[in-house]
């Protein structure tokens, strides 16, 4: 091939050249190139290696179909593999490079691949690599089994495969966006652009989206300067008509009710995007109906060496003498089955190439210029040339099969297998196309819904008949029953289905699916080895598996399946196509929920205060909440041990606005707080709050909390963190689904109120200090679960509940959100120089732990209320949702696991949370129960832990027992124990 | 009328962002509102809509998914049994109900309220909203409940404004994403 750039013609822009580099070398070409345009401009032939026979490849077509010109562009953290270069548009330094190769793709050491090709025909990986872990007879047979696998993928995968990713975080931005319209129409040829006209006149909201830097379609292809003109007029009157046009917009695929998946490059053809735009927008387009003039694409034809650089398809060339000014090759042999390839012949020979076609058909009704020779009755059998194709040996067909013919001297061999319509995206909703024998290509058939073809993607292959189809595709999705869609194009000389030329039983390397070196032999093998679906055909052989999802080669694999089988193509079938049409980046996907966005960050009204305070946060959920307020470089074990035991020493403060809050109001509210929960709420006093527990239909705890009654109808209904959408979602369900009769509303207040929890000996005094009104806060005013409103100095509104999860005198202070920092800086400036503290989590875990006081970590779904120790807060004198099911014998077996303290034999050892509770000979299986929560107490000055272990503590009273971690292989001896380890008779917290 | 810290203080530095020295987007904090909600039975609507006309000085209660603009404050439907009235303006106090016609809530301190306009205005809303937003189809007056990366949050249109209701706790977060995501329109923020 010796291309070269003429010195008129194109759609390019001669005045503005643009610098790029390919491996290392500065080369020039020009705006509205693409860089497989570019790199032909500059007579680069060989671009990439294959698969995996590291054979050269060249340009082999102009679009998203190439399966030769795959290269890495940028560098560093944006390198990017497995570019097609016939889709990459041209920018300013672009920096491309080969791949797969080494030295380079044009002296790659792993052509050697390409002297063993015989052993690596289809399935060679599972006949060589996959099986059993022994030695056997036979070639490779040494070698088998999974662990030497282990070994051999490293070198495989090496050696075999395409381009390497940038082991650097993406620096890039995504956006994921959505958008409506009426009429979404995909491509923009000449029956796309009719279409979005037609919508658009009629008033309709229409999208048109182009894969294309251009808009135009097939029409960017035409010669004359007439059609040019035609094309410009048209889009301009698309433009004015409110079309809103996305090019570099791939449709990638189709969803239910008019959804497609779109992906916009923003800035991949820009030399220096800007910092404030994404790399590329992910759009979930909604439209009331979609038109997909998607086009056709040429196939190939399988002969031997019909990878060599050098040979392309027909429309190929013609793309890149019309459309790029250039002429891909000065002695050029095409080769056809059909008629499209004549204009193309012309227009070669019309820009000073020496043409030769030939025509496997005995005649064409299509004239071509003088200077293209033409002969029929013979198609390409070899191409000739170890790097570059420098000829073709044709063959004529004959009773046998088919027999070698002249050879021909070409620096360029183009193909014309015939056309496939893109029905890709129609595919995707689960439409099954059918096969057309007149026109040798499956043909869309319609769908229910309101999606419609237009164009060549419909077999319509004449440029005015594209037309018509896009005006009757979108009259016909704009609701007009009289109209009738264009019927596909019978060629004036039919197409002569053409799919491989070989000599009869001459093994030889004739590509299918170039891609993945998918050669015509390998589905021959996959058939002799008993593989008649074309399903498994494409598993075994990876046909069509590529980046290209076989837009080259799934046609003729299908056509030489059928001739194997002796069937029709029709009785093979065809695989479904699936989305993505072409690859999506991984960064598109996951759009800008990544990195701390990755999932949303909830933060409560004491977010800023508590990290001015220094604290170290933690996951809790969604929301972030100290962990503990190191002092003075402590560790971790070291701020939560002193901030557990000035809680019980002087007086501790903690965040505790995570907390689910659900407003409860209506005159039903008693009776519906009793249904729900365990215990009894009917008669709960205003002004008091009761603890209470909430199960499941199934009898298993769901949840607990306490709910405090603020007025007759008012209620104020707390859960934990974990559960608060889980409970209110609950809680909905039962008022709009079972108990409709109730007047009962339940409203999300959690994020509401700024909560913090005040314990220890001193949290009166602390909150007393702060009350606009301290005697409020007396014992006898606000006794143990008393709850009321009053107001902090200042001003502030408050809501004060006595309750305690410390097992500490203690106080729940609510105020509204906005006034939380108000309320810290307030309760703080007291409580510091009284010796207090603030704490988090961890000191938060201890303090419950001591006291055997339960969480998520115990309430896991699995354990009853018995479980848990709190069986007497099931009431016995009324229903409440559970209250049946939790009877069943299997949750009422007295040897159920039961929550249990457990203590260190020894005093100084510790154990981990999750370890197995076993029997001391028994360290094996399930154990006999498990460790939940694990904590040093400072009260207590050892390790403890709360858990599970059948038939409850008093079962293993002084019988030895082993935390078992077999995860860790660390066996500790523990005692079971009472899971009220610290002030059993809670006489503290009544303080 | 609650002198409140919002969710966005430490997130929200005044400035204006373009690019190209187009503003295709502004965004505006509302740093003091008041927001009520009132809820009533399904035999009471009629008196609860009564209710909540006067307090909001309206000439009618908006239908589901509906807003009215009155004297003192808006009316958002945002369910079938519960309005809220929502004023950047100082109300007295918390409406009240008879227990027998509904009841009544302040949530004022727990959503952050953002107006959002500009000729990119609804295509940025877009970026995470999965609604229809074109101007024809979500006029003024449209309320929805949706989801802003997996967030319920409520949407409703004045006739200059798309507002946003985000809960309190992930407001600063949402936030975060509104802002990037828009400086590639040109943003000002107010």
């Amino acid at each position: 091939m010796t291309a070269k750039r003429l010195e008129t013609g194109g759609n390019i822009d001669r005045t503005r050249p643009v610098t790029f580099t390919w491996d290392g070398k500065s080369l020039q070409g020009f705006a509205g190139d693409t860089l497989a345009s570019a790199l032909m401009a500059n007579d680069e032939q060989i671009l990439a290696r294959s698969f995996k026979y590291h054979r050269p490849r060249g340009i082999m077509s102009a679009g998203v179909e190439e399966s030769g010109a795959i290269v890495s562009i940028g560098s560093g953290s944006r390198h990017e593999p497995n570019v097609k270069a016939t889709s990459q548009e041209l920018f300013q330094g672009l920096i491309a490079n080969g791949q797969n190769a080494w030295p380079s793709v044009r002296h790659d050491f792993g052509v050697v691949n390409n002297l063993l090709g015989r052993f690596f025909s289809a399935g060679f990986y599972y006949k060589t690599f996959m099986g059993p872990n022994f030695i056997r007879s036979g070639p490779f047979e040494w070698c088998k089994g999974t662990a030497i696998w282990m070994q051999y993928e490293k070198i495989i995968r090496k050696a075999a495969g395409m381009g390497t990713a940038s082991r650097e975080a993406d620096p890039d931005s995504y956006d994921q966006v959505h958008a409506f319209c009426d009429v979404l129409v995909v491509g923009s040829g000449p029956a796309g652009l009719n279409a979005a006209l037609t919508a658009a006149k009629k008033g309709k909201d229409v999208i048109l989206v182009e894969q294309d830097f251009e808009l135009g379609g097939d029409s960017l292809n035409e010669s004359s300067s007439e059609s040019k003109e035609k094309l410009s007029c048209l889009v301009l009157a698309v433009q004015k008509a409110g079309v809103r046009i996305m090019t570099r917009t791939t449709a990638f695929g189709l969803y239910d009710n008019g959804t497609a998946g779109l992906l916009e490059r923003v800035t991949d053809h820009l030399a220096e995007p800007s910092r404030c735009q994404p790399r590329q927008r992910f759009w979930t387009v909604r439209s009331e109906a979609t038109i997909l003039a998607t086009g056709a694409l040429e196939r190939s034809i399988a002969f031997e060496n019909n990878d060599r650089p050098g040979v392309m398809t027909v429309a190929a060339a013609r793309t890149y003498l019309n459309r790029f000014g250039i002429l891909p090759g000065q002695r050029i042999v095409i080769a056809t089955n059909n008629d499209s390839a004549y204009t193309t012949a012309t227009d070669l020979s019309n820009a000073g190439a020496d043409v030769v076609l030939v025509d496997i058909r005995s005649s064409s009704s299509v004239a071509v210029s003088s200077g293209v020779t033409v002969k029929h009755g013979v198609a390409p059998l070899k191409a000739l040339g170890g790097r570059f194709v420098t000829g073709v040996i044709l063959a004529r067909a004959n009773q046998l099969g088919w027999q070698t013919d002249e050879t021909l001297d070409c620096d360029l061999l183009l193909v014309s297998g015939g056309w496939s319509p893109v029905v890709n995206l129609l595919s995707h909703r689960g439409m099954k196309p059918v096969w057309d024998a007149g026109q040798a290509c499956f043909l869309p058939t319609s769908l229910t819904e309101n999606i419609v073809m237009a164009g060549s993607a419909t077999g319509v292959w004449n440029r005015s008949e594209c037309k018509t189809s896009g005006i009757a595709a979108a009259n016909s999705v704009m609701g007009d029953k009289t109209v009738t869609l264009t019927q596909p194009t019978k060629p004036q000389t039919p197409i002569e289905p053409l799919y491989e030329v070989r000599l009869a039983n001459k093994r030889n390397k004739s590509f299918v699916d170039p891609q993945h070196d998918v050669t015509s032999d390998d589905i021959r093998l996959a058939h002799q080895e008993g593989f008649v679906s074309v399903e498994h055909l494409k598993r075994y052989t990876t046909l069509g598996m590529a980046t290209d999802q076989g837009k080259m080669g799934n046609i003729i694999g299908l056509a030489l399946m059928a001739e194997a089988l002796g069937k029709d193509i029709p009785q093979v079938g065809t695989t479904r196509f699936r989305p993505p049409y072409t690859p999506i980046a991984i960064g598109a996907l996951a759009g800008r929920n990544t990195a701390h966005h990755f999932k949303v960050l909830r933060r409560t009204p004491l977010h800023s205060w508590n990290l001015k305070q220094a604290a170290t946060m933690t996951d809790a959920g969604l929301w972030h909440r100290p962990w503990y307020f190191a002092k003075d470089k402590e560790t971790i074990s070291e701020a939560y041990v002193r901030e557990a035991t000035t809680v019980r020493e002087t007086v501790g403060i903690c965040d505790v606005s995570s907390l689910g809050k659900i407003s409860v109001q209506g005159p039903d509210t008693a009776e519906f707080l009793n249904r729900i929960y365990s215990n009894a709420f009917a008669k709960l006093p205003i002004g008091k709050a009761r603890y209470g527990i909430m199960l499941r239909d199934d009898g298993m705890v769901m949840d607990d909390g306490t709910t405090w009654r603020l007025s007759e109808n008012d209620f104020l209904l707390t859960t934990t963190t974990t559960n608060a959408a889980k409970v209110m979602v609950w809680l909905e369900e039962l008022l709009q689904l079972r108990w409709q009769d109730l007047r009962v509303h339940v409203t999300s207040v959690t994020d509401q109120w700024a909560a913090v929890s005040i314990a220890g000996p001193k949290a009166r005094d602390i909150i007393a200090a702060c009350l606009e009104h301290p005697p409020f806060i007396s014992n006898e005013n606000l006794p143990f679960m008393g709850v009321a409103e009053t107001k902090l100095k200042g001003g502030i509104d408050c809501l004060i509940a006595r309750i305690s999860f410390s097992g500490e005198l203690a106080y729940e202070i609510y105020v509204p959100a906005g006034s939380g920092e108000n309320m810290m800086d307030l309760l703080w400036a007291t409580a510091e120089p009284m010796g207090g503290c603030l704490y988090g989590l961890e000191a938060l875990g201890t303090l419950r732990i001591e006291k055997g006081h339960v969480t998520g970590a115990e309430l896991d779904g699995r354990v009853t209320i018995d479980d848990a120790g709190l069986g007497k807060m099931a009431s016995p004198n009324k229903s409440f949702i559970g209250s049946a099911l939790r009877q069943r014998p299997e949750l009422i077996r007295a040897d159920r696991p039961q929550l249990v303290g457990i203590f260190p034999k020894d005093r100084q050892q510790t154990f981990n949370g999750g370890s197995l509770l076993c029997k001391v000979d028994e360290l094996s299986g399930f154990g006999e129960g498990w460790v939940t929560a694990v904590t040093h107490s400072p009260a207590l000055g050892h390790w403890i832990a709360l858990g599970f272990i059948t038939g409850g503590h008093e079962k293993w009273a002084g019988k030895p027992v082993v935390a078992s971690d077999p995860v860790n292989n660390a066996n500790v001896e523990v005692e079971i124990v009472s899971p009220h380890m610290f002030d059993s008779k809670g006489g503290r917290m009544h303080g | 009328m609650v002198d409140q810290a919002t969710a966005l203080n430490e997130y929200l530095p005044l400035k204006q962002f373009s690019p190209s020295g187009e503003l295709g987007v502004t965004l505006e904090k509302i740093p003091k509102f008041c927001l009520f909600q009132l809820a009533g039975w399904p035999d009471t609507m009629a008196q609860t809509a009564d209710a909540v006309i006067q307090a909001a000085g309206a000439s009618n209660a908006p239908k589901i998914g509906q807003s009215t603009v009155g004297d003192k404050a808006s009316i958002l439907r945002v369910e079938p049994l519960k309005y809220w009235l929502i004023s950047d303006q100082p109300m007295t106090e918390l409406p009240t109900l008879a227990s027998e016609v509904g009841c009544s809530l302040d949530l004022s301190h727990s959503r952050s309220w953002i107006k959002v306009s500009g000729t990119e205005a609804h295509t940025l809303l877009n970026h995470f909203l999965p609604i229809d937003l074109r101007h024809d189809q979500f006029i003024e007056g449209h309320v929805v409940t949706t989801a802003f990366h997996h967030v319920g949050i409520t949407l409703w249109r004045t006739k200059e404004h798309y507002n946003l209701l985000l809960p309190r706790s992930f407001a600063a977060s949402l936030w975060e994403h509104l802002t990037q995501s828009s400086v590639q329109y040109g943003v000002e923020i107010k």
